[in-house]
């Protein structure tokens, strides 16, 4: 339905957006999108301006993960565009729904190589779920509200709308009214029950397999009751924490190259896996043909591309988690199997003594994460940090648990914590980093003194490209080639210099009085934790290797 | 090595076939023909693509599928041809 006023592209951008309940965006303005921002002067959306348009995008990520609503982003045309392409890509590999508004010149310069042209939309192609270029203002209505549409439909992604400025000055009736549904949906097969309760009612030996789709379906609940009813021990992808109740007591851990060994021996061990929103990674498989070699497959997923990919199932369970893992949930006798993977469990529990003075990351991890007020959002950088974090912090679902898995960008922990305090004010976010991930996307500690966000930076400190020069130490013979970075920056004065609070520790006895004073803190704090160099992260798996050799000391 | 023909029908927009090589070739298939009608003003594009690979075609045609604009994909020799050359 048209309504009479008329309206720029600008304006009705903004009009659409407010249609799709988008209330926060991030974003960079330059010459092409100036129209759009022109427009946002009138707007009630409200725009975070961030230091760099990566930033801008893994804050749109942080808000979409940590809310489960689309994150919004704008750049102008050019290198605005082209800085985008880093987040999108990241957004693609972890499903994470993103809008993404960028400028283009003018449609008449379109191709002659004008001043900041470049094709974004044919970059795109390959780092998007979808992408579209606006050349007729009377489309522009109609392809922002399928990009909403395809951005959280099925398997979410990112989504690119490229709009030229003659476009975003050019004049059109009212928005449409109409949300559009997709017309091309992909029509899922009928879930294939029957023959996957026959593999469930066979299992000695079951374990269930978590990945990062049960939080994008919303189907925690739905898949806790399933782990309830069934009793199946349960082990996790790193995207897929948060999913099962870390207490739960047939709750394993994560599994893969860092996983825990108790999580690594029961896939190995199993008979039957059943894999939920998960993809068979080959960070979580190991040598993929001694991957669960026993084990016929359940695999649950909302993506046809995914079943048979990298594994063949022998069940596949496509459409919706919410639906299909309660038509699944049936009792099992499996008490002697249960039993092995609790002894497992114990017998393979964290070690948290550590001789010496110098700091042990996974302690610090932990102790954070025992004071961390219920409803805590982590996010992450890449690297050794990030797998302690993933090994020694509990969460308790998957939107208090930002990481890259994917793609495993560094840059990323500071720029989502943005985006994830945006979302979700009241909440406590720490944002865990590594020495070298953070200088990625220092610039968005600008952003945090804008806007006062309250965001606790953990950086854990080595002075090193750490899971490199483990891999140089492990792999290459100590070849240790460019991962030194003992010419850091003095940290706390960084952070000082963006009026955030910091402190810098390096021994044991520091530990706990820190992280209570970073907690009690009301403003945006930096925690440097100096840790030992030479500390590596286990258990590993080797590349190409079954994840039951894995290594766990040298 | 195997053959397999691919009979796409898609939404009848300029990029469409640019996405399809995209993922062809980013998804290990080697293209090694194609007759496609597109931009006829009709709303559907037509697209046969041959493609060569070591990789079954069912891999090729779930992300084919995935694609938003596409409407079809079908595999029009099924039983697939060992490569002679
Ligand atoms: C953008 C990007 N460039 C390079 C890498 C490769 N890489 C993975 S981990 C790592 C080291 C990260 O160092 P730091 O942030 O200090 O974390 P640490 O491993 O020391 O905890 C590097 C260079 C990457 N993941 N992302
Ligand atoms: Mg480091």
């Amino acid at each position: 339905m048209a309504t009479e006023k008329k309206l720029t592209g600008g304006s009705l951008l903004f009009n659409v957006l407010e249609q799709h309940g988008v209330e926060h965006v991030f974003g960079y303005p330059g010459g092409a999108i100036m129209p759009i921002y022109d427009a946002l002067y009138d707007s009630n959306v409200e725009h975070f301006l961030c230091r760099h348009e990566q930033g801008a995008a893994f804050s749109a990520v942080g808000y979409a993960r940590a809310s489960g609503k689309v994150g919004v982003c704008f750049a102008t045309s050019g290198p605005g565009a082209t800085n985008l392409i880093t987040g999108l890509a990241d957004a693609l590999a972890d499903s994470i729904p993103v809008v993404a508004i960028t400028g283009q010149v003018a449609t008449s310069a379109m191709g002659s190589d004008a001043f900041q042209e470049i094709d974004i939309f044919g970059l795109s192609l390959a780092c998007t779920k979808h992408s579209f270029q606006v050349t007729d203002i009377n489309d522009l209505a109609k392809v922002l509200h399928q990009a909403f549409a395809i951005a959280l439909e099925g398997r979410q992604g990112p989504v690119l709308v490229d709009i030229p400025k003659d476009v975003q000055l050019a004049e059109v009736n009212g928005c449409l009214d109409e949300l559009v549904s997709l017309k091309n949906k992909v029509k899922l097969p009928p879930a294939n029950v029957g023959s996957a309760i026959a593999l469930l009612n066979q299992a000695k030996q079951p374990v269930l397999y978590v990945g990062g789709g049960v939080g994008m379906a919303n189907a925690v609940d739905e898949l806790r009751e399933f782990a309830s009813i069934t009793g199946v021990p349960s082990v996790s992808t790193l995207k897929g924490l948060g999913a099962i109740d870390p207490e739960d007591e047939n709750y394993l851990g994560m599994l893969g190259m860092h996983g825990t060994k108790a999580a690594n021996l029961a896939v190995q061990q199993c008979d039957l896996l059943i894999a939920v929103g998960a993809r068979f990674d080959d960070r979580v498989t190991g040598k993929l043909n001694e991957f669960a070699p026993n084990a016929k497959v359940i695999h649950f997923d909302i993506d046809t591309a995914e079943i048979n990919k990298r594994r063949v199932a022998d069940a596949a369970i496509l459409g919706d988690l919410k639906v299909n893992l309660p038509a699944l949930a049936i009792p099992l006798s499996i008490a002697t199997w249960q039993g092995k993977c609790q002894q497992m469990k114990v017998d393979f529990a964290w070690d948290y003594n550590h001789p010496g003075e110098s700091i042990f990351a996974p302690a610090v991890l932990k102790e954070v994460s025992d004071k961390m007020p219920k409803n805590t959002c982590v996010t992450t950088d890449v690297g050794q940090h990030q797998m302690w974090a993933a090994q020694h912090m509990l969460f308790d679902d998957p939107s208090n648990f930002l990481t890259s898995g994917g793609m495993g960008t560094m840059g990323f922990g500071v720029p989502a914590a943005v985006g994830a305090q945006v979302s979700r004010p009241t909440d406590c976010i720490v944002a865990v980093s590594g020495d070298g991930s953070f200088m990625m996307n220092v610039q968005e500690l600008s952003t945090i003194k804008r806007f006062q966000l309250p965001v606790k930076i953990v950086l854990i400190d080595n002075a090193k490209l750490g899971m490199v020069r483990q891999w140089q130490d492990l792999f290459f013979n100590g070849r240790l080639s460019e991962t030194d970075l003992a010419d850091n920056p003095d940290f706390v004065m960084l952070a000082n210099a963006f009026d955030i609070k910091a402190k810098l520790i390096s021994k044991k006895s520091e530990v706990s009085d820190a992280i209570e004073d970073m907690m009690n803190h009301d403003g945006p704090y930096l925690l440097q934790v100096k840790i030992n160099a030479q500390d590596n992260v286990w258990p590993l798996v080797p590349p190409n290797t079954a994840n039951d050799k894995m290594m766990e000391s040298t | 090595m195997n053959n397999y023909q691919l009979m796409i029908k898609a939404d009848d927009k300029q990029v469409v076939l640019e996405r399809i090589l995209q993922v062809a070739r980013y998804r290990g298939f080697l293209i090694s023909g194609i007759h496609a009608q597109v931009n006829t003003g009709t709303n559907i594009g037509t697209i046969e693509l041959l493609v060569r690979s070591e990789r079954p075609i069912e891999l090729l045609v779930d992300q084919i599928n995935k694609l938003i604009d596409i409407k079809e994909v079908k595999v029009d020799n099924s039983a697939p041809q060992q490569c002679i050359a």
